[in-house]
């Protein structure tokens, strides 16, 4: 599958996230900043607490109805780049880290590996937020923690003509490919014409569309509808409480020592 | 920039100041613009994102790279509709993609957005180019634009990463490595915005140059430019502080609350006793050392959740996922 058809089926997944969810999209995603900052405030050689947080994705996944094999395969995604890194700390810290047995680690590895771990959790958090609001749901409850509305109703616009101008790219593509005589990449000068013609054909949708908009009563604003199960409830004070504390007692207590594994 | 390689203070700091560039920015698109300037922006946002997935070869490489689009949008759009574009796009690209993060989703912004569409356009881009530039103009100047944004960006991520503590590569080698990085990318990316602008002038010129006219004058920018450097140099102040003196924001914060940053109990309560004991008759690996013990507790826990987790779900998911358009 292309970069373009990848990045088409994930925005159609998109969107069809976003299900039947109990509580209000601003306390997931309360709920998900402060995992985040708690998560990201352990010291990088900590390993032991770091892992402990994640317990949070799979408990979340599974409250959400996720499957968490399938949001751990997908957070993968993240690693290259904090791998790439990461690496560097063990070449660069050579001082000794654990010792098991007769083995030592050294610090660099345990950072590394503290990195990498890093990476997957705040991925794997994202991805549950995102699969359980769905878009519009986050844009929403960005609203409603005081998020400007004109970039609320940015982020809405170019999510719903995303999948549009996507087809219309894929479609030039494949009618560049037909007649490509198997030249895989664009060269430099005609991307510049690809690219161009597409700005070309994105300036006349924007004027259709802003016909069609004034035609139906546009004011400036995309009307808001909001969801009556997606308003703040006492239960989302509740959850956000609660979680806040469990990640205090992550970030905060010793709980391996605590569970007898020392 | 990713979340595994931020703390939480420079996340949180750096937030704040992406938070503050895009209150400002929509506060002036909405005072400057035409009324059409809404579908445009939010069109313009999506052909970046479709215009990102379409590459070009790179000459004598055998690879091949793709467009950012910082300076093609603060160009085509005027520098506060720009950053707020490809500030949607950024978003956007975090929230379904999880590129990057969420807590590092203000650094992208400040990186990649604000230091092409603020800083390298306004500073760079338009005053080189002038009026009726010619194509070797228009190729050099983006050229430039784009290689200034993106070497700007790698200091700034070299600036984040260096502050947070987290990897142990040395502040002159990192910046040595992201510049040279940066440097090949922002070639590419110039010569693909010249490009492009080329031939927009080409065909469209009346859309060329034009977006004083589409999105209002830009005036404040140079204000707004001082202000950001202002409050970046403030903020790098205190990281740089918090770097030094106290690795880890939270830690520095208790320190100042308790006068210790020991998260041990410092009282002897009857709940501690009691998991004393309890520590004592259960303890699985008394024989390992200690941080790999507890490495190994902790990951045994972990998979035994996932494993339990796994099992609910399995029976419960049919009753829970249902097809929602939104």
């Amino acid at each position: 599958m292309g970069k373009l058809e990848k990045a088409l089926s994930e925005i159609q997944d998109m969107q069809r996230g976003g299900g039947e969810q109990s509580l209000s999209p601003l306390c997931l995603l309360l709920v998900t900043v402060v995992y985040l900052v708690a998560m990201l405030s352990v010291p990088v050689d900590s390993l032991t607490m770091l892992i402990w947080f994640a317990v949070f994705p799979i408990i979340g996944a599974g409250l959400s109805g996720l499957d968490f094999s399938g949001i751990f395969l997908k957070s993968l995604i993240a690693l290259p780049f904090a791998a790439l890194i990461g690496l560097f700390n063990p070449i660069f810290d050579t001082a000794p880290g654990i010792h098991a047995g007769g083995i030592e680690v050294s610090h660099g590895w345990v950072t590394f590996f503290s990195i990498c771990l890093r990476a997957l959790l705040s991925v794997q958090a994202l991805l549950i937020l995102t699969s359980s609001c769905g878009f519009i749901g986050m844009c929403r409850s960005m609203r409603r923690a005081g998020v400007p509305e004109f970039l609320t109703t940015q982020l809405q616009m170019v999510y719903r003509y995303l999948t549009v101008l996507m087809q219309e790219s894929l479609d030039m593509r494949r009618a560049r490919e037909a007649r490509g005589y198997g030249k895989k990449h664009l060269s430099l000068k005609m991307w510049g014409a690809f690219v161009g013609q597409l700005f070309l054909r994105t300036l006349n949708r924007a004027d259709n569309i802003h016909r069609a908009m004034l035609a139906r009563g546009f004011t400036g604003q995309i009307p808001h509808y909001e969801p009556r199960r997606q308003s703040w409830r006492l239960r989302d004070t509740a959850i956000l409480i609660i979680s806040a504390g469990l990640f205090a007692i992550f970030r905060f207590v010793d709980l391996s020592a605590l569970l007898g594994f020392k | 920039m990713s979340d595994a390689l931020l703390s939480a203070p420079v996340a949180i700091a750096a937030d704040v100041v992406a938070v503050t560039l895009l209150a400002v920015a929509a506060a002036k698109v909405k005072k400057n613009v035409k009324e059409n300037l809404v579908p445009l922006m939010g069109v313009m946002g999506a052909f970046i994102f479709a215009a990102q997935m379409v590459n070009f070869a790179i000459p004598g490489t055998g690879s091949s790279g793709h467009i950012v689009g910082g300076v093609l949008l603060a160009a085509l759009l005027g520098p506060w509709a720009g950053f707020l574009t490809l500030a949607s796009v950024l978003i956007i690209q975090c929230l379904i993609f999880a590129d990057g993060g969420l807590m590092a989703l203000g650094c992208n912004i400040i990186n990649m957005g604000a230091m092409t569409a603020l800083v390298a356009y306004p500073l760079v881009f338009r005053p080189l180019l002038g009026k009726g530039a010619a194509g070797w103009k228009i190729m050099a100047v983006s050229i430039a634009a784009c290689v200034i944004g993106l070497e700007l960006g790698a200091c700034m991520v070299t600036l984040e990463t260096v502050s947070s503590g987290i990897t142990a590569l040395p502040a002159g080698k990192f910046l040595a490595l992201m510049s040279g990085i940066h440097l090949a990318i922002g070639i590419g990316e110039g010569v693909a915005t010249g490009v492009v602008l080329i031939f927009i002038r080409k065909y469209r010129p009346e859309l060329f140059g034009a977006e004083t006219a589409v999105c209002g004058s830009g005036a404040g920018i140079k204000k707004a430019v001082i202000g950001f450097a202002i409050a970046a140099a403030v903020i790098a102040g205190g990281l740089a502080f918090l770097a030094s003196s106290n690795p880890d924001g939270l830690e520095w914060s208790i320190e100042k609350i308790t006068g210790t940053t020991d998260p041990e109990p410092q009282h002897v309560s009857a709940f501690s006793t009691g998991a004393g004991k309890i520590q004592e008759t259960t303890s699985i690996m008394p024989d390992y050392d200690n941080t790999f013990a507890g490495v190994a507790g902790a990951l045994m826990v972990v998979v035994l959740v996932w494993g339990v987790s796994a099992m609910l779900v399995k029976r419960k998911r049919p009753a829970t996922r249902t097809i929602h358009n939104n």
